[in-house]
């Protein structure tokens, strides 16, 4: 049996919760040196399965062969001792550690008790350069862009001679410059004899790098396919069991009168001399959806946080309905018409600790509606969230009374987009809103926004995915280093001239002081 | 049954309690093994003591003696409770909006001085309802004077973000001397009689003490008044507060997420001064609570060089009871129920010195309640995997909605909805 095929090979997996069956009798065969793409929603399951291979949980049934060999795979220690190394979604560094100290931590070699790093920097070095992975190693991890702080991820594997990588969702964060660079990476990497497992939700990415891809549903094993020979229709139509549309079903808009003004923005940056946001103007007109496009890191976060009043500008004005609310705080935006879909769902969107019920009134729990006499009306507050959650098929372990920390990723978004949309406005800040959602869910999204757009509202979206900007804006702004350097028609223009934009090759505007 | 309580042990509450009781347990655990320790030292002692002296401490009041004492005793350590209930309420309330009141001693020292200042300063000899109205004048001094006190690490805290428990630790000093240094200034209050100095004199002399309600007379020979009862029903409030109020929900939110709150409009700010002014005041009534009992004498003048251990034992009750409200009730009756055995142990050939520290063992304990608790967690999860299908088939599901009592079996029949990102979600 050892000359098997297969390097990891998970049989008749079957992992129950409670009364629900997250992983129902799931086989995933990974063969050496490929790049199997494990397909599936939010919440089909896929983080569950990796979860058991990686000796977090303990599969209810079900064996794990490696190299056609039984093992048993109690807890991330056995993991590793096995060569499985796992990219988690969220990084888990040291953020007030250098870039090498993050790597080195936990196999650290010592002599007398002292680090001794010289040797260690030599070896990560090398894996370095020949990954083709460019790190800084005596950044802080705290100062390095979300790619850098990926690429030292894979580092820790490969500096521990992992030779079998998951990548849970990596590119949920990446840039698309970042992600073409994570592909050439993951390229590499099976080239010199790597195994990877690759989780995501992105179809586009399969089709791009993967050989095989293995798609669940529900916590149900659906099938492998041999990627080149599968379309993407195919694919999507396995991971949600009906066809999927592509293409967001708009009209042309009607735009009227503005409803968000931006005049003369300035906000400074934390980090360096210049403004993050320089002398920037715009209007959001009543039913159009504008958006932001750029390349992450060219001020689009701190445009975002000025305009729903988490920061203070430091020069210019923000009309709201015609009214300047510059120096005016959250709940005084929001009571007038700005419902805000933040970029961090974790730190801004929602109280990880309070239930969803809890956290779908976050913004109007003063409201008639829910409170009586400063006391809060838990039943009206249930019978809400439970309406809401419903209708945007937010799914939980304990339904509303589940903690926010204890869904999905993709849950979570879903359902801060539930609270934000149900919220009446008549300007729309969306950033990032269907950032980690899969197709079905990003489909689903996209289309409550156009509705909004239909009735009326104002929407700026800021996104960082390209398919995002194309199919659902009227209008794209392209931000460059703080400025807006160009508008575009998504109808007239294409990805390559979006791009040569993003990365500031071309420009309409002049170059403005600081 | 067997429903009922695997419904139970699911439940967060439950979680705490057991953890609790466990940390009790172990700190037991412990300070027996030191008892056993100590008498192996002890030329005059022998194993036996050991055993004697568990059931001393386990025993609290009730191994005073003759039942005079254990009367007067139980009494005593009901009413030593009621201060240290406040000064965990403040704790506990501080520390869900996120932050760590290590300043509940000067709170208390300020309510200490701002109700005796108004008490002692009032004769109310032969007029039973002026007392009563002096003294709840004197209470809500004391808790304005606490509020303020509080509200100045909250306010740095919210405006310059200097770290609460650095401006807490300061303020604890500051008010000690305050104390001392206001009290010398105040010659009419110190008992110049019974030989006595640096004392002040107590509400025995101005008639204006805690109302008793017959409760001394219940416990006789004890100190008890109706301040226990206060500082129960001000657990209560605090708790319908945090949970049922608008006002609650806001500090909670801040104190888990405050960047969350603000993104949702609320003012952080505000909420860690508000915050910080309410643990303020409770502690101080605490103080006040304590010192207007007419049997409690205040030693001013070296009152600069100690805090009260009362504002530091504020930390342990509130971790014991998981910040719960309720919880801090019966951890604070049950801390001055240990401490009632600690004193006893000296029947047991213990000095006073070894029972103090048996008694910081146990509650050095209570700082492993979270550890406890995630043991207890992941117990269960194992426990979880065993019950058979069919057994779970025959359960609804766990948060059915008693409306639902039909479909919901059904529906998880039908469709095994994959809501494992319970589970997801934890490790990301």
């Amino acid at each position: 049996m050892s000359a098997s095929e297969y390097i990891i090979e998970m049989r008749h997996i079957t992992k129950v919760f409670g009364t629900n069956r997250a992983n129902d009798d799931i086989t995933l065969q990974l063969k050496k040196g490929e790049i199997h793409a494990l397909l599936g929603e939010n919440g089909a399951g896929k983080s569950t399965l990796m979860s058991i291979l990686f000796g977090l949980y303990d599969p209810d049934e079900g064996e794990i062969y490696k190299n056609g060999e039984k093992v048993q795979i109690k807890d991330p220690n056995d993991a590793t001792a096995l060569g499985i190394g796992m990219v988690h979604q969220h990084f888990k560094l040291v953020e007030c550690f250098t870039v090498l100290d993050n790597i080195i931590l936990g196999k650290e070699d010592t002599k007398l008790g002292f680090l001794q790093k010289r040797a260690a920097r030599k070896k990560v070095m090398e894996l370095s350069e020949r990954y083709g992975l460019s790190i800084d190693p005596d950044a802080l991890i705290e100062d390095c862009t979300v790619g850098m702080q990926q690429r030292t991820e894979i580092l820790k594997m490969l500096y521990r001679n992992n030779e079998i990588l998951i990548f849970d969702e990596p590119t949920a964060v990446l840039t698309p410059q970042e992600i073409d660079e994570l592909m050439q990476i993951m390229k590499n990497l099976v080239a010199e004899g790597k195994s990877i497992l690759f989780i995501t939700h992105k179809l586009n990415e399969i089709k791009a790098v993967a050989d095989r891809c293995s798609v669940i549903r529900k916590g149900r094993y659906i099938g492998t396919v041999d990627v080149k020979t599968t379309s993407k229709e195919e694919l999507s139509e396995m991971m949600v069991g009906h066809s999927v549309k592509f293409v967001v079903d708009k009209d042309d808009a009607k735009a009227k009168e503005p409803l968000l003004s931006i005049r003369d923005l300035v906000v400074k940056s934390k980090t360096s001399r210049k403004n993050a946001v320089n002398h920037v103007s715009f209007d959001v007109r009543a039913g159009e959806i504008t958006c932001i496009a750029g390349i992450d890191g060219n001020g689009q976060t701190e445009l975002g946080y000025a305009i729903s009043g988490l920061e203070k500008p430091d020069g210019g004005t923000i009309l709201l309905d015609g009214n300047d609310v510059t120096h005016k705080n959250v709940r005084f935006r929001a009571e007038n018409g700005l419902s805000n879909i933040p970029e961090d769902r974790h730190k801004h969107g929602l109280v990880l600790d309070f239930t969803l019920q809890e956290n779908m009134v976050l913004k109007r729990y003063l409201e008639p509606q829910f409170q009586k006499h400063g006391f809060i009306r838990f039943d009206e507050v249930r019978k809400y969230a439970e309406k809401l959650t419903e209708e945007f098929d937010v799914r939980s372990s304990a339904g509303v009374d589940s903690t926010a920390r204890s869904m999905s990723g993709g849950n979570q978004q879903k359902a801060v987009v539930a609270r934000e949309l149900d919220h009446q406005h008549n300007v729309l800040l969306a950033i990032q809103p269907t950032r980690g959602l899969d197709v079905g869910a990003i489909e689903f999204i996209h289309s409550r926004i156009v509705k909004k757009r239909d009735e009326g509202a104002a929407v700026l979206l800021i996104s960082l995915e390209l398919d995002e900007v194309m199919a659902l804006s009227d209008r794209i702004l392209v931000m460059y280093e703080g400025e807006i350097v160009g508008e575009l028609d998504p109808k007239k223009t294409t990805v390559q001239e979006l791009g040569l934009y993003m990365a500031g090759a071309k420009r309409d505007t002049e170059k403005k002081e600081d | 049954m067997k429903n009922f309580f695997s419904q139970l042990v699911k439940k967060e509450g439950f979680k705490s309690v057991l953890s609790s009781i466990l940390c009790i347990l172990a700190g037991i655990l412990v300070g027996f093994i030191a008892m056993i320790i100590l008498a192996c030292l002890n030329e005059r002692q022998s194993i036996g003591d050991a055993f004697y002296g568990l059931g001393i401490l386990i025993a609290g009041p009730f191994a005073s003696g003759t039942s005079a004492y254990i009367v007067s005793n139980l009494g005593n350590m009901i009413f030593y409770a009621g201060p240290l209930i406040m000064t965990g309420l403040s704790v506990a309330i501080a520390y869900k909006t996120g932050l760590f009141n290590i300043g509940a001693a000067g709170q208390f020292l300020m309510g200490t001085l701002a109700s005796l200042s108004v008490a002692l300063h009032i004769n109310c000899e032969g007029n039973a309802f002026l007392g009563v109205i002096v003294w709840i004048v004197a209470v809500l001094f004391g808790m304005m004077a606490g509020m303020i006190w509080g509200a100045i690490p909250g306010f740095f805290k919210a405006v310059f973000n200097v770290n609460e428990v650095i401006v807490c630790i300061m303020t604890n000093w500051i008010a000690a001397n305050i104390v001392s240094w206001a009290f010398k200034g105040m010659p009419e209050l110190v008992n110049a009689g019974s030989g006595k100095s640096g004392y002040l004199i107590t509400t025995e002399s101005t008639f204006n003490g805690t109302p008793t309600l017959g409760l001394n007379k219940l416990f006789a020979g004890s100190y008890l008044d109706l301040g226990i009862i206060l500082a129960i029903v001000l657990a209560i409030v605090v708790f319908i507060l945090l949970t049922k109020t608008t006002f609650g929900y806001e500090l909670r939110a801040c104190g888990a997420n405050k960047y969350g709150a603000r993104c949702a409009g609320m003012s952080e700010k505000r909420n860690i001064i508000l915050s910080m002014a309410i643990a303020g005041g409770l502690a101080a009534i605490g103080g006040a609570l304590y010192y207007l009992n007419p049997g409690i004498e205040f030693k001013f003048d070296t009152a600069y060089s100690r805090l009260p251990d009362y504002g530091f034992n504020g930390i342990p009750v509130a971790l014991l009871a998981s910040n719960n409200p309720i919880g801090v009730i019966f951890v604070g009756l049950f801390i001055r129920y240990l401490n009632m055995g600690g004193t006893n142990l000296t029947s047991a050939g213990y000095n006073n010195y070894i029972s103090d520290i048996i008694i910081a063992l146990i509650i050095y304990f209570a700082g492993f309640s979270m550890l406890f608790k995630n043991i207890i967690s992941k117990l269960l999860k194992k426990k979880e995997k065993q019950p058979t299908l069919a057994e779970k088939a025959a359960v609804p599901a766990e948060p059915a909605p008693a409306a639902l009592p039909d479909n919901a079996p059904e529906e998880e029949k039908k469709e095994p909805v994959s809501d494992e990102k319970a589970q997801e979600g934890k490790e990301a």
